[in-house]
């Protein structure tokens, strides 16, 4: 049976060496690239007539564009739009990531979690320098929720501190763990076929079941692909919000 | 009936019985009819948001199980450093352990508030609300 793992393997495509460090180009970072070439080529391309009745490309664009910035309205505000480049980009890189990934042989970027914490410690980061810069100490208020009596307060901010610095950890397990799971699940399933059509005798005539379940798994794959680049997202915009406005 | 109730003295809105009753037939043919597309309108529009509520179910259930094992991995992880600095094996774990599950708990219950309050908006605030009959006089 095919190795279920080695999809996720890192190869070196040059080496370099920076300051000590491995900083070798490999094909994540290839493939990296390749979903920021993508995305870059389709959005010049698309907004290229900028004609008022859209081309269908365009009106793809402007979809994706419409798309994120309602979710940043709703959770945010008009106030949240000054976070738009940050979070469309990322909406734009991991959902690329994730559909790039789906092409048979490719490489999926975000099935590693150092990348998907990369992001996630960027969203973290950001929520912290932008809630300290916008309302200095008053950005503590995070932990200290309304209404709570004196002496359960240690506690609870306790709590909320545990809360707060456990967002980077869920943020950017979810993605990677699902996109993880669903490639080894994937890889699985179509050992199954193989195993079965070299197997001698009346094993022969199950192989098509594991197909029918490759095609629906595949299927799923794309709608997981979509739903997690939606979820980091939303809780971006989530957290942004709390930077925004802290205290509730 | 029509012609000879126009050359005469009645009213422009007045109209022969005959007239009038055919009137109403159409009107309620069209009453029906408007209720129909109505109706049909409305399945749609029902149909496609539960597909779309369908996909944002699966986005909220996919986040739950994360943010309360994140919890309680971070508290673990807090309480395990605290002790190891400060030499209190192993009572700082325990503590910031269990604080690290009454956190995810936290986590947990207040992303389902935002999903109750997700779910209002996105259908108006009444689930299950009955679309009021105007056919009925």
């Amino acid at each position: 049976m095919p190795d279920p793992i080695h999809q996720f393997d890192l190869e070196r495509l040059f080496q370099l060496n920076l300051f000590g460090y491995d900083a070798s180009f490999t094909n994540s970072s290839l493939y990296m690239v390749v979903v920021v070439v993508a995305i870059v080529g389709f959005l010049l391309y698309a907004i290229q007539t900028r004609s008022l009745v859209p081309t269908r490309l365009q009106s793809l664009a402007e979809m994706a564009y419409e798309f994120v910035a309602g979710m940043i309205r709703d959770s945010m505000g008009e106030e949240g739009m000054k976070f738009f480049p940050l979070i469309f980009t990322l909406f734009m890189f991991i959902f690329a990531a994730n559909m790039i990934g789906l092409i048979p042989g490719a490489f999926t970027v975000t099935s590693h979690v150092i990348v998907t914490a990369a992001l996630a410690l960027l969203v973290f980061l950001t929520v912290i320098i932008a809630g300290f810069a916008k309302n200095g100490l008053g950005f503590l208020k995070l932990f200290v929720p309304d209404g709570v009596p004196i002496y359960v307060l240690p506690l609870v901010s306790a709590i909320e501190v545990i809360s707060f610095f456990s967002r980077p950890i869920s943020h950017s397990l979810r993605l990677f763990a699902n996109m993880l799971a669903g490639h080894i699940t994937l890889k699985v399933f179509a050992g199954f076929i193989v195993m079965l059509l070299g197997s001698a005798g009346a094993a022969k005539f199950l192989m098509p079941l594991p197909l029918i379940a490759v095609v629906g798994i595949t299927a799923l794959e794309f709608l997981v692909a979509f739903l997690q680049a939606y979820v980091f997202t939303m809780l971006t915009c989530m957290y942004l919000n709390d930077a925004l406005h802290p205290g509730h | 009936m029509s012609i000879e109730n126009q050359g005469g003295g009645g009213q422009r809105g007045d109209l022969s019985p005959e007239d009038k009753a055919a009137f109403e037939r159409r009107i309620a043919g069209l009453d029906k009819r408007l209720g129909d597309v109505k109706s049909r309108e409305a399945a749609a529009t029902k149909a496609s948001r539960g597909r779309s509520s369908q996909n944002r179910g699966m986005a909220y259930g996919l986040r739950m199980a994360s943010e309360l094992v994140a919890a309680v991995l971070v508290g673990g992880l807090i309480g395990y450093a605290l002790d190891h600095f400060l030499g209190t094996k192993p009572w700082l774990f325990l503590v910031m352990f269990i604080l690290g599950f009454a956190a995810g708990v936290t986590n947990v219950m207040r992303s389902y508030d935002k999903v109750q309050k997700d779910v209002a908006k996105t259908t108006g605030g009444n689930i299950g609300h009955a679309v009021p009959d105007d056919n009925d006089d």
